[in-house]
């Protein structure tokens, strides 16, 4: 951590060299700042960032579940100073409300057909819209984000990759919704067994509440999700022939927990490119940085960035054979194949560190 | 439902869902009766109270409340017993009003209260309600005589509320049999809770103000009891209930927010008021000087630090 000065790219003054603090050469010159500290250190060591993690190094997840009273599930997720709270809430369609057709077909558990059921499960899904996420970002959590307007393009575009994600990864299984009832006879035939109907769903409304944002909304959006839904636990709901209607038992013991497909783990990078010009001795090679989950600071003054999300858990060979579900690029074109797979690489080795801690115990 | 015509918004099924309605309290009139939660404590003992400043870092002041519940979670239900208060409070500001504002010579003050979708038992909307709007404008009340406005004159404070989890108007099962929420207790104790948390905020951003303003419950039965910092899914027979904005050194009340039929002595319950205010003074007090010793600390490691960091690289 050196050279916080803006002397280097003045013009040279005579006398002592004309200094800022810290606080005030980020606000002034945010670019020449990161920049000043990525090069700065000793060959020996790696560069340091502004927050004084090396450009690989992510933050620390923090994850505590179950501490809201109201809800099926709900964590509270920590990355350094970006902090998300999401509550799980699970509310009954019924089957009578249903828009268009609900024709419910039965799983037929064949190996083959998996990938089929999985792409009609997914847009049956999106079709009943049975999961709702939505993210407030109103909460005084950043200055940019002051209550009283309507979601700003940023909310929406967040919650667009949200549930986005959350569809294409099928993560919610469509039978962990469903809410079933066999009659004890056969109506059109007393001799046949009897088949299951269908009478409603479970709607999952999933609610992010960031308490704060330092960068990186999105990560700590998806693992709040995560963390949230794996702590779901869903009542056991039945359909009452006197009541013609569904009730539900209160007995934790008959309630059934979420089972997710994975766990798809996303990581943000964001690409800082150097000024090539401004180092007077040339050094060239090293003039852009991709830097691991960017904080509020990194993310103003970088402009292309890249998400990759990757789920290890079908591996065989721990983390080495992750599956590769979804990647975002946008904004420049200093990344291009031989550098993405190198970030292909860091996802994998976060998805590890993301997985400890969203199976740790509270 | 307003919000399915949101297209801002992910929208539920346009159909309409409904909270899940469980079985025993409906088929065994008896086992309702068995989940009531009691008051395990002295008509005058406090809950505990759980403080923090300088959640948000990004925010030049912030805090969180948290009141547990005192009734202690069954296991063998999932209907939660009693909601506890979690409030997140941030402040934004002060900062220069907009050129098109006119001209203020006092601190312009914005308060905004919002129940998050999963605060209570019944599914709150995303966009405010009357009651949220309510609660912003008794919380800009009790603010507004403690902050010494001019001081920033052109300047706008915004003080933004998030109550992740609130305390509830009724005990769920009566409320379902009267068919209505009604009372609105359970906003008098969000209310002294954020004023609370606002105090601390602001305590945290370093805005000059008389005094600490902290808030307090207390509610008087049927019998004419007084009690402090109720739980109302805890009491049956609560007939007034009164929330103070309270300023102790100073012996002055800045909110006043009195409810239900109070009867000819109404100072008495205020006073009450004001006693469970006290345990919101001592819990800030320490917060506070937890919140200097910290800053001071910051501030010396600080300036090491940047005498390291001036090493000049020509």
């Amino acid at each position: 951590m050196a050279a916080t000065t803006a002397a280097a790219h003045q013009q040279p003054v005579h006398g002592p060299a004309l200094t800022f603090p810290r606080p005030i050469f980020a606000a002034v010159a945010p670019h020449p700042f990161l920049q000043a500290h990525l090069s700065a250190s000793q060959p020996s060591k790696a560069p340091l960032r502004a927050n004084s993690r090396t450009a690989h190094e992510f933050r620390r997840v923090g994850i505590n579940t179950g501490s809201l009273t109201h809800c099926n599930g709900s964590a509270v997720v920590r990355l350094g100073n970006t902090s998300a709270v999401c509550g799980v809430r699970a509310e009954i369609l019924h089957e009578e409300h249903v828009q268009g057709t609900a024709d419910f077909a039965p799983s037929t558990g064949n190996e083959a057909e998996e990938d089929l059921e999985r792409e009609r499960e997914r847009e049956e899904i999106e079709s009943l819209r049975v999961l709702v996420p939505n993210v407030e970002l109103s909460t005084g959590s950043t200055p940019q984000h002051i209550p009283g307007n309507a979601p700003s393009s940023f909310a929406q575009t967040l919650i667009t990759r949200v549930r986005s994600l959350l569809l294409s990864t099928s993560l919610v299984r469509l039978s962990d919704l469903r809410i079933l009832y066999t009659p004890p006879s056969n109506p059109d035939d007393p001799d046949a067994e009897p088949e299951p109907q269908l009478k409603g769903y479970w709607v999952l409304y999933i609610d992010i509440f960031y308490i704060s944002i330092d960068g990186n909304a999105f990560d700590a959006a998806w693992i709040a999700i995560l963390a949230a839904l794996k702590n779901s636990v869903i009542p056991h709901a039945f359909w009452d022939e006197d009541l013609e209607t569904i009730l539900c038992s209160d007995d934790p013991s008959e309630a059934h927990p979420l089972t997710l497909r994975g766990l798809p783990v996303p990581s943000t990078f964001a690409v800082f490119e150097g000024k090539r010009d401004w180092n007077e001795s040339g050094e060239d090679e090293e003039a852009d940085w991709v830097l691991s989950d960017p904080d509020a600071f990194e993310e103003s003054v970088c402009r292309e960035s890249v998400c990759v999300v990757v789920d290890c858990t079908g591996g065989n060979k721990g983390t080495k054979d992750g599956i590769l579900k979804r990647l975002e690029k946008s904004g420049g074109g200093v990344v291009d194949r031989d550098v993405m797979k190198g970030l292909v690489k860091r996802a994998v080795d976060r998805w590890q560190e993301v997985e400890t801690a969203t199976n740790a115990k509270p | 439902m307003a919000a399915n015509t949101d297209r801002r918004r992910i929208n539920a099924p346009s159909g309409g869902t409904s909270a899940p309605v469980f079985a025993k309290p409906v088929k065994e009139p008896g086992y309702l009766q068995l989940l009531r939660p009691n008051r395990n404590r002295g008509p005058n003992e406090l809950r505990k109270t759980f403080l923090q400043t300088g959640v948000v870092p990004s925010a030049s002041g912030s805090a969180y409340l948290e009141v547990p519940t005192t009734t202690t979670t069954s296991h063998s239900s999932l209907i939660p017993p009693t909601s506890s208060l979690k409030i997140a409070a941030s402040i934004q500001g002060p900062k220069p009003l907009p050129r098109s504002a006119p001209f203020s010579p006092t601190l312009v003050l914005t308060t905004t209260v919002k129940f998050a979708p999963f605060a209570t038992r019944h599914r709150r909307g995303y966009i405010r309600d009357s009651a949220e709007r309510d609660l912003g404008v008794h919380l800009e009340t009790a603010l507004r005589g403690v902050i010494i406005g001019e001081r920033w004159p052109k300047s706008g404070l915004e003080v933004v509320i998030t109550i992740l989890e609130g305390d509830e108007d009724t005990w769920w099962g009566d409320s379902k049999a009267e068919g209505g929420s009604g009372s609105g207790w359970g906003l008098l104790n969000v209310l002294a809770g954020c004023i609370t948390v606002a105090s601390a905020a602001i305590m945290d951003a370093g805005i000059d103000c008389v005094d600490m303003v902290a808030g307090g419950v207390a509610a008087m039965t049927r019998d004419g009891q007084k009690i402090l910092d109720p739980c109302p899914a805890e009491h049956q027979d609560i007939v007034a209930a009164c929330a103070v904005g309270f300023l102790a050194s100073r012996d002055e009340i800045t909110e006043l927010w009195l409810k239900g039929e109070v009867g000819a002595e109404p100072d008495e319950l205020i006073e009450s008021a004001t006693h469970a205010a006290m345990g919101s003074v001592s819990v800030l007090r320490e917060v506070l000087l937890e919140n200097i010793e910290t800053k001071t600390k910051v501030a010396s490691e600080g300036s090491k630090r940047r005498l390291e960091d001036l090493e000049v690289r020509d």
